[in-house]
């Protein structure tokens, strides 16, 4: 009884926040794993105010700084997700083939016990996608998990570029086709809509241009272009404002999708999903586009029959940047353990398969500068682990977000909910595993028969 | 033949049409109080928050209050209440709800599906131009219960969609909608709801559209604005009924009430807020606490949900007797509790810690200043008193209780002139209590409503849960339904025999089976019993059943699992 009111008391304290903290902490005598500059040996890293101030040996932590003893472990920058839906309350808005106006940083959860629990596997940062229902789907999020916090405004990873999710194939054409009878019904469909798009973003930029600079013309009475936010977020991809996360499985698609870009003259361009990607790497290296794929996830629907496993290390060979992402609450858990698969498939170095999960996604959201790997002056994102991350005997014991301890294998609660449900009937029953894949989330009304 | 009679049903159906509209008159007239005076005497006159008169007056005359004090002469032709012992208050006002108004008709039409992504305004939910004065309706059920509660006045808004449309001051009396409104047009009501179905169908879709239309609105009224002062040479405005009703709204005019009940919506709204600098009220807010200071940082002032989960106190004594006998047990024999159990009691321990929550809040938003009154959009109209006890059992004083009824609402919205208090001039909104409101066995004897009278039964004491007394005759056929974790039940349960001596059957939907039910017992009007559930493997369901005539009200109970809720009603013979 006492026991569990002191667990309470604990929880309590570690929780409820509400500012962007930003925390010091030294980490001792780990092998620090920077991913982009080697690997050092009996290496401190020295945390300030939330950022890596110093990497080195014999370093003394400032006053009040927590530190943390390394010894014998293995310290990596945290590990970046491009591809997930953790943390929103909606995924799709599968109303309309086109919806670039919503953005699901509008719907963040900062109470969703997700995050802590992708925290428990050393991950940081992810990209909170919206869903693949949509040909031009909504922008998407870039969050730190800094669970505990209650405003969502805390969760944001300010100054990270917009970004915005397409898709192609199936489910677009599922949704919009299949489901309700209009366009696109098939892959040319997706191609026609996202091309109008942006013919009507790049007329629309251009009536705004005109108006713009005849306005402050003496005796202009000319009307202004009628207001359109999805026509206004459609012209800033056009502009290189926002970065496409294209959901894409096939190698012609993919293809398109490049030419489209190109004749629009749009070069922020990843790819996600992108199982037949070895079969256009080169082609991809050369767009500059990104590619962030699945380690060895395949044929739970047709356009995903022709995999490889060795299609992260195909991609990295081939100069593009890759990643490993997890689209699931579950798979986020263990992002090390599928680099380690691309890695043993692929015969990729340590520091390829590691950046699988690091530095490259960091490039593909525009955030490489800040995070995704241990350099003086980057952001205090570290994940500790007991053996290397890439070991199949590999534990994550710290989980430090901007300096603050966000994880800790050594005290972690039984529940970490911030607000428990005050009706739910406890049942410690465990009675039906939810769906893992949220790509689809918020469609389900589509295909009731009707 | 055949035409004279569909001729005479002609007549009799105009008779019909044209007489009906005379009749309600004539009612009307027919109710008219015999005085337009009423003097309520003898009672304790809580004038406002603090404000105490003993043994006072109070005088009504037309609708007004016409005196106040400890002596007040009586006017021969008032009606006099004599109110010794009772209690008086300002009439409440709820800050934000329904209450009066009439929803729309479902019309459940088939969408176009080829449409989804472009519908009607009115199919979006978006109907700015709408207002609840429209849909006014004093026999509206609502009125009548929050009335018989306390309540003389509301804030009340359309139903359904992301901008229902504007509210009304309106008042919970009369017999005509149109007189019900004491201010028209006082802000635009809107929520974070989705279409069901079609764009904006996700959180994500409305506040998207919601950023759409506001700068929308804001555009075409700069233009309508440029063209009204000189039209010459310049294009046609557009004209779009949807924007013009937000016209107020852009210019700051009118306030948007925005109904926010999770910490998320809360910080949404104040999300959308920021980026478009409206001016905010923020309604029906239950999960409040964590965000008190970035309400505090937009100044809007926030109507408190009083719909609060319920406060699980039998538990916990429960829970008290289990320690104690624990205790006992402990001393004979010390026997470990099982995992689950520790992480049963863990997670209750959790759930009762947040519950506290619900209920501090309306104290936490005083202490740190934040102006509130209660909305009641969402809370029962039988629950409400109870739960405002609580919140006071809380830390929230009376008499702050009291000002989140009647001044801070009053002044909120805007019509402190006219109610909150009861002093001289003000409108006789009025609740007469036989002893102090903020009491557990207090009833409501009387309301005043705009100066006519509404009076109260004395309430029966319910009747005890039975121990001992008749037994009750269970036999027949009863219908249940059940809610449980895995989703609602039902099924049948036929009871034979008399008294002390029943069989039968009951069957559950779950797997579609037919059980023998065992161990009945009959106490009064409860009957229990349980039955064998083969759902993989046997587990035991017990059964309890409180019966009211042919109704019941009951649990069942799966050990581990815990109990359900049960209710049902017997077949007619």
């Amino acid at each position: 009884m006492k026991k569990i009111n002191i667990i309470i008391a604990l929880l309590l304290t570690i929780t409820i926040t509400m500012a962007q903290e930003k925390g010091s902490v030294l980490i001792k005598n780990g092998t620090v794993l920077t991913v982009t500059n080697g690997t050092l040996d009996n290496t401190d890293v020295l945390i300030r105010d939330g950022k890596i101030s110093k990497i080195g040996q014999g370093l003394s932590a400032p006053n009040g700084a927590k530190t943390i003893d390394a010894n014998g472990m293995y310290v990596m920058p945290g590990i970046i997700d491009a591809h997930s839906h953790l943390a929103l309350d909606a995924v799709n808005e599968a109303t309309n083939p086109v919806t670039a106006e919503v953005w699901v940083g509008d719907a963040l959860d900062p109470l969703d016990v997700g995050i802590y629990q992708a925290l428990a596997g050393g991950v940081t940062t992810a990209h909170s996608m919206h869903g693949s229902a949509n040909a031009i789907g909504g922008q998407c999020e870039t969050v730190k998990f800094r669970y505990g916090e209650i405003d969502p405004d805390n969760m944001r990873m300010n100054g990270a570029p917009r970004t915005i999710k397409f898709a192609l194939g199936e489910n677009p054409t599922r949704v919009h086709g299949g489901g309700n009878g209009i366009l696109p019904r098939t892959r040319m469909g997706v191609e026609h809509v996202i091309r109008s798009s942006f013919q009507q973003a790049k007329e629309y930029m251009e009536a705004w241009n005109d108006h713009n600079s005849n306005k402050s013309k003496k005796g202009y009475k000319g009307k202004a272009p009628t207001y359109d936010l999805r026509l206004e977020t459609l012209a800033d991809i056009l502009k290189g404002n926002i970065i496409i996360h294209c959901h894409s499985y096939r190698a012609d698609e993919i293809y398109m999708l490049m030419q489209v870009c190109k004749d629009f003259g749009v070069d922020k361009l990843v790819f996600q999903h992108v199982n037949e990607g070895f079969k256009v790497a080169p082609e991809l290296a050369k767009f500059g586009a990104g590619a962030s794929v699945f380690a060895d996830w395949w044929a739970y629907k047709f356009e995903v029959y022709y995999s490889t496993a060795y299609n992260a290390a195909i991609l990295t060979k081939n100069g593009v940047t890759t990643s490993i992402n997890s689209d699931s609450g579950e798979l986020i858990r263990h992002l090390y353990h599928e680099a380690a698969k691309s890695q043993k498939y692929g015969g990729l170095t340590d520091d390829e398969a590691l950046s699988l999960i690091t530095i490259n996604p960091a490039k593909q959201l525009g955030i490489d500068s800040r995070v995704g790997s241990l350099e003086e002056g980057k952001e205090g994102d570290v994940a500790i682990f007991k053996n290397h991350p890439l070991s199949i005997y590999a534990v994550p014991m710290v989980t430090i977000v901007d300096g603050i301890v966000r994880f800790d294998r050594e005290n972690d609660p039984a529940d970490m909910r911030l607000y428990p449900d005050p009706e739910e009937k406890i049942d410690v029953t465990f009675w039906e595993a939810e769906d893992h894949d949220r790509c689809m989330a918020n469609t389900e009304f589509l295909f009731t028969d009707k | 033949m055949q035409k004279r009679s569909s001729l005479f049903g002609c007549v009799i159906l105009l008779l019909l049409f044209v007489l009906l509209p005379d009749v309600s008159i004539a009612q009307d007239s027919d109710l008219k109080p015999v005085t337009n005076k009423y003097a309520i005497k003898n009672a304790t006159i809580v004038q406002a928050p603090g404000r105490i008169i003993q043994n006072g007056t109070v005088l009504i005359e037309n609708g007004i209050i016409k005196a106040v004090g400890s002596s007040i002469a009586i006017p021969a032709d008032a009606w006099v209440v004599d109110a010794d012992s009772m209690f008086v208050y300002p009439g409440f006002i709820s800050g934000l709800s329904n209450i009066g108004v009439e929803k729309p008709e479902d019309k459940d039409e088939d969408d176009d599906r080829k449409k989804t992504g472009n519908p009607s305004d009115e199919r979006a939910g978006i109907t700015p131009g709408n207002s609840s004065r429209e849909m006014l309706n004093p026999g509206n059920k609502s009125v009548e219960d929050f009335r018989k509660v306390g309540f003389t006045a509301s804030h009340s808004v359309p139903h359904n969609g992301m901008l229902p449309g504007m509210g009304a001051i309106v008042l919970l009396g009369g017999t005509d909608g149109e007189r019900m409104v004491v201010k028209d047009q006082t802000s635009m009501f809107a929520q974070l709801s989705g279409a069901g179905g079609v764009y904006p169908n996700t959180v994500i879709g409305v506040m998207a559209k919601y950023r759409d239309l506001y700068r929308k609105a804001s555009q075409a009224r700069d233009y309508q604005a440029k063209y009204n002062s000189n039209p010459n040479g310049m294009e046609r405005p557009a004209t779009d009924a949807t924007l013009e009703s937000l016209y107020p709204v852009i210019s700051k005019q009118m306030t948007v009430v925005f109904k926010a009940e999770s910490v998320k919506d809360v910080m949404r709204v104040i999300a959308l807020q920021r980026d478009l600098g409206f001016n905010l009220m923020l309604g029906e807010v239950k999960q409040g606490w964590d965000a008190i200071p970035a309400i505090k940082a937009t100044g809007a002032p926030v109507f408190l949900s009083l719909d609060l989960p319920e406060w699980k106190e039998e538990e916990e004594k429960e829970e008290k007797e289990s320690d104690e006998e624990e205790e006992d047990k402990e001393e004979e024999e010390e026997k470990e509790p099982t995992e689950a159990e520790l992480e049963e009691k863990a997670l209750k321990e959790r759930q009762n810690s947040m519950i506290e929550n619900y209920y501090t809040q309306a104290g936490k938003f005083r202490s740190n200043g934040v102006k509130f009154g209660f909305s009641t959009m969402e809370v029962k109209s039988k629950d409400f008193k109870t739960n405002l006890l609580k919140v006071i059992e809380n830390g929230l004083s009376e008499d702050q209780a009291l000002a989140a009824l009647t001044t801070e609402p009053a002044s909120i919205l805007g019509v402190s002139n006219m109610m909150g208090t009861i002093d001289v001039g003000k409108m006789a909104n009025l609740v007469v209590s036989d002893t102090a409101y903020f009491t557990k066995d207090a009833n409501v004897r009387y309301v005043f409503v705009d100066g006519v009278k509404y009076e109260y039964e004395e309430k029966k004491k319910k009747k005890k849960k039975s121990n001992g007394g008749e037994p009750v005759d269970a036999s027949g056929t009863w219908n249940y339904t059940t809610e449980t974790p895995q989703g609602n039940g039902s099924g049948v349960i036929t009871l034979k025999g008399t008294p002390g001596d029943y069989s039968g059957t009951i069957t559950v939907s779950f797997n579609d089976s037919t059980n023998d039910i065992e161990n009945v017992t009959v106490d009064g009007n409860n009957v229990s019993f349980s039955f064998k559930l083969n759902m993989g493997e046997e587990i035991t369901v017990d059964i309890s059943m409180d019966i009211d005539g042919d109704s019941f009200e009951g649990t069942l109970s799966v050990a581990q699992f815990g109990s359900f809720p049960m209710e049902g009603s017997r077949d007619p013979q």
